[in-house]
């Protein structure tokens, strides 16, 4: 026995195996804050840093220290910096992969800080401009030059003239070909030769009579023929002129639509002022709804899990297959669980204007094997410039297909201090002071928005415009915008979480427009007159041409009736008087076939 | 390398027995084939360590078959997968799955699962064969070298003395 065991090589074993585990102790802080960088900055798309990690054995848990998350749009700026984070994990469900954790704590929770170093791991795409984003499409109050207007439009009117006169010219060439083509006077006086000579043969006795039967009969078809020829290219040509006649009538409206036109781009239409508080909040609102939208998209793959993804509930699951790393498969669990839980999480979030405290509950990345929703309730009262505001709100993908979330933001007493309405050159608004009763309440089915919104602003003190401003419209819009100390918002959006479309509504909307719509209506009108004048001279003279054109038609459409005319004569001729058949008897009872 | 492989020599050289030099060359065979880092290689380290294995032989196949795992993973990945799901064995995998020293162990990976089985399955036959040949290398290719001429004339000469000594006081 001995000959095959070596006693001593246990106690070597035992030095081995503390030797790895010695190992493993002193490295494990450093491969815990590696895999959390990595995946961090894997997920956010841009740097992920952790000043430490220190994961302990008994009892099992992880703290985490000065957590850094970059702004992907701004790699100068962290997105979340958390001071400190501490959580007990479940050492059992640690041997099985599974990182479950009973409670967390984060601390420390600051949003916006500057960073020392560039954060981005890709090149930051442009960011639109702010300038762009508030940019306010103002009508103007100077009527633009109407001769250098029409010199540089491109008209409906024009453009329409032109083509039906080259249609026009075109059609004219083929049907003075085609008349060319058709039976004509050459063709009448064989006729009429042939009707001769089918009355000198009348004259030679019943002989001649028998003989001129067949002649009679051709003559009578080839004459049909041409009739019939005739009739089917005159209804062609009709239909043509028709569609002609229809294009030059739709001419007629052509300058109406050029008006509007014109009058839209130069800004001259009030329809401007009649969604000014769109115009003015759309852009920044719109702005947060993407943003959320795109925090969202990043964080819906992790709530939803791999298992979720494959649509696969029970039985062996197999994940996507990694290079030279194999595949998992995956089989029922007696209870179970996702491979990373967070049951209870306590946070505290440090922002300018106080402490808010916030607990979220179940954060999981596989919410169909858990079976609950992420939620979370946020709220701080008697903040700096706030009275209260309160966050909750439901993250629900238990169901993948039928994913429901939901968001309830309500924020009272809400002071606001020099917050930029527009940042236009033109008409700059700001409000000075004013305090802010705010309340949204969003829900996302699939992909569908739904989301109201409102705000009432009161003790406002609101700027607008710049120092010198000649203009008498900006100069109106200041005036009554200076003179507002409360007025309500609503902002609704909807469509969906990648194409979400805002609408906002305000009485500010109302107050603007009695301030500066007639002013526009008046200049609205006088530059449709200018351009209407201007546009009826310009096309006087290619409406004439085309009428002319057109009345050229008419002469086509005379000879065809007068072809058909003339062969229908000597038809009739060659029926009744030409071949005097009544009472003509045939020998052997023969009957003439007409 | 080159090293162990004069090792290598040496021990086959050697007066060891074949079935310790055989056995260390099939643990390694497990230890380098299997992802190196799993929780059975603890067990064959401790078989290593309390068995009268050759170290030097388990060190050089682990080295070898590290390197040949490489390539024969997509393989190991086919068997594992074929392995585990297949149906009748789903039940037994069920239960192991439930155990946290089984999936400590990460069994339900394709390629732990295909290169311990196949390790594993090839452990008897490699053992026999590696056996085998190490008795046949001594009777034959041994024997017919230590009667060559050069050989006879090298173990007549004061170096071969001198190692054979060296060696004595080396393994005392």
């Amino acid at each position: 026995m001995s000959k095959w065991i070596r006693l001593w090589g246990l106690g070597a074993f035992v030095v081995v195996a503390a030797i790895l585990v010695g190992v493993w102790f002193v490295f494990v802080d450093g491969w815990v804050k590696c895999l959390i960088e990595d995946a961090g900055t894997e997920a956010v798309g841009a740097k992920v840093e952790l000043d430490a990690a220190d994961l302990s054995l008994f009892p099992a848990g992880l703290a985490l220290s000065r957590l850094q998350v970059t702004d992907p749009k701004e790699p100068m700026n962290n997105a979340v910096e958390i001071a400190k984070v501490t959580m007990g994990l479940d050492g059992l469900n640690l041997l099985r992969r599974k990182i479950i954790v009973d409670e967390m704590a984060v601390e420390g929770v600051r949003v916006g800080t500057p960073r020392s170093t560039s954060g981005a791991t890709r090149d930051v795409l442009s960011q639109e401009e702010e300038s762009g984003m508030f940019s306010i499409d103002l009508p103007s109050l100077e009527v633009p030059d109407v001769k250098k207007i029409l010199k540089q439009e491109d008209l409906e009117t024009i453009r329409l003239i032109e083509t039906l006169k080259a249609d026009l010219k075109k059609e004219r060439d083929t049907w003075d070909s085609r008349m060319k083509e058709l039976p004509g006077n050459a063709q009448l006086a064989q006729y009429k030769e042939r009707v001769k000579k089918l009355k000198q043969a009348k004259k030679g006795g019943v002989e001649g009579i028998l003989g001129g039967v067949g002649e009679v009969q051709a003559l009578q078809q080839d004459i049909e023929q041409d009739i019939a020829s005739l009739k089917n290219t005159k209804q062609e040509f009709e239909e043509k002129v028709a569609l002609l006649r229809t294009r030059m009538a739709q001419l007629r409206t052509a300058p109406k639509r050029d008006i509007q036109h014109l009058k839209a781009k130069y800004n001259l239409s009030p329809q401007g002022l009649a969604n000014m508080s769109q115009t003015l909040l759309g852009g920044k609102i719109g702005s947060w709804v993407r943003e959320g939208a795109t925090w969202y998209e990043r964080a819906k793959p992790f709530l939803e899990g791999a298992q979720a993804l494959q649509g696969k509930e029970s039985g062996p699951g197999v994940q996507r297959p990694l290079r030279e790393e194999g595949v998992d498969v995956h089989f029922k669990e007696e209870k179970p669980l996702p491979d990373f839980l967070i049951r209870r999480t306590t946070v505290s979030i440090n922002l300018d204007l106080g402490d808010l405290a916030g607990t979220v509950y179940h954060i999981t990345n596989d919410q169909p094997t858990f079976g609950q929703p992420t939620t979370f309730t946020f709220s701080g009262d008697h903040l700096e410039g706030v009275q209260s505001v309160v966050l909750e709100g439901a993250l629900n993908h238990v169901v993948p297909n039928d994913s429901k979330d939901k968001l309830v933001f309500q924020a009272k007493g809400y002071g606001l201090n020099n917050f930029a309405l527009s940042k236009d050159a033109k008409w700059p608004v700001t409000m000075m002071s004013g305090l802010g009763d705010i309340r949204m309440n969003a829900t996302l089915k699939g992909q569908d928005l739904t989301a109201q919104g409102g705000a009432i602003f009161n003790n406002l003190q609101l700027s607008a415009g710049k120092e010198g401003d000649t203009n008498p419209l900006t100069q109106a819009l200041t005036s009554a915008v200076t003179g507002i100390s409360q007025f309500s918002l609503q902002a609704d959006a909807s469509g969906t979480i990648k194409q979400p479309v805002v609408a906002i509504s305000s009485d500010l909307d109302r107050i603007l427009q009695k301030a500066a719509g007639n002013m526009v209506n008046e200049l609205a009108a006088k530059f449709g007159a200018n351009l209407q004048t201007a546009i009826s001279t310009k096309i006087t003279e290619p409406m004439k041409e085309l009428k002319s054109k057109m009345a050229g038609f008419d002469g086509i459409a005379g000879d065809l009736t007068e072809r058909v005319t003339q062969r229908n004569d000597i038809l009739k001729s060659l029926l009744e008087k030409t071949l005097p058949t009544k009472g003509l008897k045939l020998p052997g009872g023969l009957k003439l076939p007409f | 390398m080159i090293k162990l492989l004069a090792k290598l020599l040496r021990v086959l050289n050697s007066e060891t027995e074949p079935g310790q030099i055989s056995l260390g060359l099939c643990f390694s065979m497990i230890a380098g084939l299997t992802p190196l880092l799993s929780l059975h290689n603890l067990f064959v380290l401790l078989l290593v360590c309390i068995l009268r294995v050759n170290f030097a032989a388990f060190l050089l196949g682990l080295g070898v078959f590290t390197g040949i795992a490489y390539m024969l993973d997509p393989l190991f990945h086919q068997i594992g997968l074929a392995v585990l799901t297949t149906t009748s064995l789903e039940g037994l995998w069920t239960s192991l799955y439930q155990s946290v020293w089984w999936r400590l162990e990460h069994f339900n990976n394709s390629i732990v699962m295909g290169s311990l089985v196949f390790s594993v399955g090839a452990f008897v036959p490699i053992l026999l064969l590696s056996n085998l040949l190490i008795r046949r290398y001594r009777k034959h290719i041994l024997a017919w070298i230590q009667k060559t001429k050069i050989m006879q004339m090298f173990k007549a000469s004061k170096v071969y003395e001198t190692y054979q000594t060296l060696s004595a006081w080396r393994h005392g």
